[in-house]
């Protein structure tokens, strides 16, 4: 496959990226071959992490967030995937590194999914699952008993609870709990959240983002917060970077992308948010949004054909990252607010 | 407070109870449930899961499993349906009633082009013929928001996007000019800028059209804006109900306050801690006695666990709440609907 | 933030045993009852008081079947008991199948679940040798191979073990594929699993069902394989009793003593029957038990 050509070279936004943080992914660029064509997942992607600081990554299907989260694991299927750039933890580069010494670091990168029932082996019982990464790594019995115990009691829930018990004899939230307690158990620096709350109610939602916020202060841990909910984004991260078909469109502090939104898409994300207080009668819009396909994006600026400001600079140029006076960084010829 | 005739209704349920038997007892998935729905009206049915909202549609609509025992009332467009048998009441709710079910995935038939599906009610409630069908089909189409209509008629439904499938569902649901549009978690597998498209569609599709409409959600901000009256249900029981901006502004059942409590807000600052609601939902297998909320509710009294607290209405007789201890602190506000309960118009 | 315990009634899932007896189903019942009187009768043949030895011609010619043991089935032309060699000749053709199908099994595991996990030009052998020998009769092709190798009865296990591996194999495969994506997977793989673990911890578990499922109508099919080429004259050479030889050598008295044929037809078709409804039944009740667990 191809290598992917930097038509924007973001030069300023790459120099206000810092050399020591505990995450840097630089330039990022994935591509799958599927049924003979190549899709690009995710485009010259690069942004900065800092020990127990969250990150919330936003976008829709199609927008790759989930595809970079992978990605920093190296969890992403070997065959007819492509990836450039690289993914730096703790100075170690994580794409390159063999498979053993992969797995020494595996302990220190954790993941929570979606539907947590599906991550769990239906044939295990709970306290296995909990105690699987510590088995992996070759911690006794005795010490591994005490550890699965005290992940399970980090997330409220009692070893008796689950003693000989099975997934599928526990509710939603029950189980994201104790998928919670399997990546606390081995003690990690980083969690990659990959929509942890998309398939829960609102009250046991509100339980497990709870929860999160309680363990990332007391282990001071990173978070990567992939969601497409920005009210849950909105909540728990501490910078925000909004994704379009792959690409970066906004980064920067949770508050300034809130109140200071810079891309048209953010905009559109923020306005198209439920929001559950008394209002005036919406006023519908009757156009149909145009989604374009993801094997052809848009030539320029890849959100140009949804853009109420594009315009003939945007077909031909693609936008670079720029500052905003608020400090986040937009890629957009004419953002708001400039 | 004069109450509408069934007449004037586009749909009327009194209390509808509904209930299982299983091989540890019988189940009771519905509790004495009562609503009305005017015409071009939208109401808002909200619940978590397990709280009956799917069960409440399909119980009016006929569609609740086999072996499920109905009592209660439901009539629509002033039809009563209990007293109909399985076969007329299919005939008389296909033509009345519109339904878009929540998995665009899965509620289109893969291997029959689009424009057929949509044809199919049309021809067989309203009797067109073909060529008059297929003109409605692609008229649909076009109101809806597909683009190049006339091609697409053609087309098969993975040639479209999850949003686009949504809308030719809709598409399908208006073919026989239904009175009553259902949409049963329409929108939860959309991405949020797809939904906002689709409940905008369906917002215009009901004004122009005046149709009434109910929208049955798990998320209380898609009704916010988009519904003149909202139901808030809770392991089976109406706990709440009334115009939407009164509830949202003053909820008074402890249920629903908590509800909107544990909701992260776009508007508040990160890293707010969620108020969250202690325990869990409600075991149908076992409830407890009185007030459903109760175990978890942080101002419940003892007669709350005892006792199933009565429908409250406020001043207007619009909103109406089954809470010993609502949430409001003005008494002159509301007075109970029940005179035979002793409990009266205290607090 | 407390967590009760699960809700009781909607959770609750009966423990579901691993050897559960059938029940409420008479054929299932009775099937399973027939395959455990058979294993039984035929390993302890030996043991048997009274039974005569299947070769030794112990009565009249040709007797129709009576109330004695030796005689429940008939005798045949030579008079020898019927029932003796239709449980002796059982015995050896039930050894056969069941080593065969044990070769089949773990080979064509191995190789479906290295197919389905590595892919690439693994999995394209694997599928050449499964294609090629799926297009191959085979009959034909045990013929092919006792010609060369003769047909003593380690030989007819190797060979019948051919035949079975490339089926397992797919199945194995198309499993491992399956799973690969799975989200349990990729957490163990989060988790520092090795390759090796998550093959036997995580996928190999999840695999054993069905390959269980397809064990008895496999070798239903094998019974009957084993069965034509006895038939045909190739098996286990006589005067060892085979139930195909067995029928063969009635099919020349069928117009004057039809009975004679009763014996080994009998023992073949309630074996194999036996055999794919116990198959069915455990397929049926993987499905069930899947559904279940998916909730």
């Amino acid at each position: 496959m191809s290598e992917p050509t930097n038509t924007a070279p973001n030069a300023e936004f790459e120099a206000s990226l810092q050399d020591d943080a505990l995450v840097q992914v630089r330039r990022l660029s994935i591509s799958y071959q599927r049924n003979g064509k190549e899709f690009r997942a995710v485009d010259n992607v690069s942004f900065d992490l800092a020990a127990g600081e969250t990150l919330g990554l936003v976008g829709e299907s199609g927008s790759g967030k989930t595809t970079i989260g992978r990605a920093i694991l190296r969890l992403l299927p070997v065959a007819d995937t492509s990836m450039w750039g690289s993914v730096i933890y703790d100075g170690i580069d994580v794409a390159a590194l063999s498979k053993p010494a992969l797995r020494g670091i595996r302990r220190r990168l954790q993941m929570i999914f979606q539907d947590p029932v599906s991550s769990f082996n239906p044939r295990r019982k709970v306290p296995d699952i909990v105690g699987e990464g510590l088995e992996i790594q070759g911690i006794g019995k005795a010490e591994r008993t005490e550890l699965i115990n005290a992940a399970l009691d980090d997330v409220g829930m009692s070893r008796s609870l689950v003693e000989g018990r099975r997934p599928h004899q526990f509710s939603g939230g029950q189980c994201q709990r104790i998928a919670i307690a399997r990546a606390l158990a081995v003690g990690p620096e980083l969690i990659v959240c990959d929509e942890p709350v998309a398939s829960l109610d609102v009250s046991v939602q509100a339980h497990i983002i709870n929860l999160l916020q309680d363990i990332r202060e007391t282990r001071n841990l990173a978070l990567i917060f992939i969601s497409h909910d920005l009210a849950v984004v909105r909540n728990v991260s501490d910078k925000v970077a909004v994704l379009y078909m792959g690409k970066l469109v906004e980064i920067g502090p949770n508050d300034a992308l809130n109140q200071h939104p810079a891309h048209p898409y953010t905009r559109i994300l923020l306005d198209a948010v439920p929001v559950a207080q008394a209002r005036q009668k919406i006023v519908p819009s009757a156009d149909a949004a145009q989604i374009p396909s993801r094997m052809m994006p848009p030539s320029g600026c890849r959100f140009r054909s949804r853009c109420p400001k594009a315009q003939q600079h945007c077909v031909d140029v693609e936008p670079e990252l720029r500052a905003t006076p608020h400090g986040q960084f937009v890629a957009c010829h004419f953002p708001n607010n400039q | 407070m004069t109450t509408p005739t069934s007449i004037e209704l586009v749909l009327d349920c009194n209390s509808l109870s509904a209930q299982f038997r299983t091989a540890s007892g019988p189940i009771q998935v519905l509790h004495d449930i009562s609503l009305t729905l005017k015409p071009c009206t939208a109401l808002g049915i909200v619940g978590e899961s397990g709280a009956g909202k799917s069960m409440l549609i399909k119980t009016i609509m006929g569609l609740g499993p086999a072996g499920m025992q109905v009592s209660g009332h439901i009539s629509l467009a002033g039809t009563d349906l209990s007293s109909m048998n399985e076969r007329r009441r299919r005939q008389f709710l296909g033509a009345k009633v519109g339904m878009v079910f929540q998995n665009p995935m899965t509620s289109l038939n893969p291997f029959v082009r689009i424009g057929r599906q949509i044809e199919e009610a049309s021809r067989y409630y309203l009797k067109l013929g073909k060529a008059d069908a297929k003109a409605l089909a692609v008229d649909l189409l076009g109101s809806v928001g597909i683009p190049d209509a006339t091609d697409c008629y053609d087309h098969f439904p993975h040639q479209f996007s999850g949003g686009m499938k949504q809308r030719i569902m809709i598409a399908t649901a208006l073919a026989c000019q239904p009175e009553l549009l259902i949409a049963d978690e329409a929108t939860t597998a959309l991405d949020v800028t797809v939904q906002k498209g689709i409940l905008d569609l369906l917002q215009i599709l009901q004004s122009k059209r005046r149709m009434s409409m109910i929208l049955v959600t798990h998320n209380l901000g898609i009704v916010a804006g988009r519904t003149d009256e909202i139901l808030v249900l809770y392991g089976g029981h109406v706990v709440e109900h009334g115009p939407t901006d009164v509830v949202f502004a003053n909820p008074r059942h402890r249920y629903t306050e908590a509800l909107l409590g544990a909701m992260p807000r776009i508007d508040q600052p990160a890293h707010t801690t969620l108020r969250t609601i202690p325990g869990r939902p409600p075991d149908p297998a076992n409830p407890a006695p009185g007030c459903p909320f109760a175990p978890r509710c942080p101002a419940a009294e003892g007669r709350c666990h005892s006792s199933m607290p009565p429908m409250t209405v406020s001043g207007d007789g619009a909103h109406r709440f089954a809470c010993y201890v609502p949430v409001s602190t003005h008494p002159s506000d509301f007075r109970p609907m029940a005179p035979a309960v002793a409990t009266g118009a205290e607090q | 933030m407390t967590a009760a315990a699960p809700d009781a009634a909607i959770r609750a899932r009966p423990k579901t045993a691993r050897l559960r007896l059938p029940r409420g189903q008479f054929f299932e019942w009775f099937a399973c009852l027939f395959l455990i009187v058979l294993l039984i009768s035929t390993m302890l043949v030996d043991f048997i008081p009274g039974l005569v030895r299947p070769n030794f011609p112990y009565g009249d010619f040709s007797q129709p079947p009576e109330w004695s043991l030796n005689g429940l089935l008939g005798t045949d032309a030579l008079g020898r008991s019927i029932l003796s060699r239709v449980l002796h000749g059982g015995r050896t053709s039930l050894a056969i199948v069941a080593v065969a199908t044990a070769l089949s099994l773990s080979l064509g595991m191995i190789l479906g679940m290295l197919a389905g996990f590595y892919r690439g030009a693994l999995e394209r052998v694997v599928d050449l040798y499964t294609n090629t020998m799926s297009a191959l009769p085979p009959v034909l092709v045990l013929l092919a191979l006792i010609s060369v190798a003769g047909n003593s009865v380690p030989t007819m296990m190797l060979a019948l073990g051919i035949l079975d591996i490339g089926t397992y194999a797919r199945i194995a495969k198309g499993g491992v594929i399956a799973q690969n994506d799975r989200d349990y997977v990729m957490a163990a793989r989060a988790m520092g699993a090795s390759d090796r673990r998550l093959l036997m911890r995580e996928i190999l578990p999840n695999l054993i069902p069905t390959l269980t499922a397809i064990v008895p109508p496999l070798m239903a099919g094998l019974m009957i394989t084993e069965g034509s080429l006895s038939f045909l004259g190739y098996g286990i050479p006589s005067p060892a009793p085979s139930w195909g030889g067995m029928i063969a050598s009635s099919t020349d008295l069928l117009d004057r003593f039809p009975i004679l044929i009763l014996g080994p037809i009998l023992a073949i078709v309630l074996t194999v029957y036996c055999l794919n409804t116990v198959g069915d039944s455990l397929a049926k009740r993987i499905n069930d038990r899947g559904r279940e667990i998916a909730g």
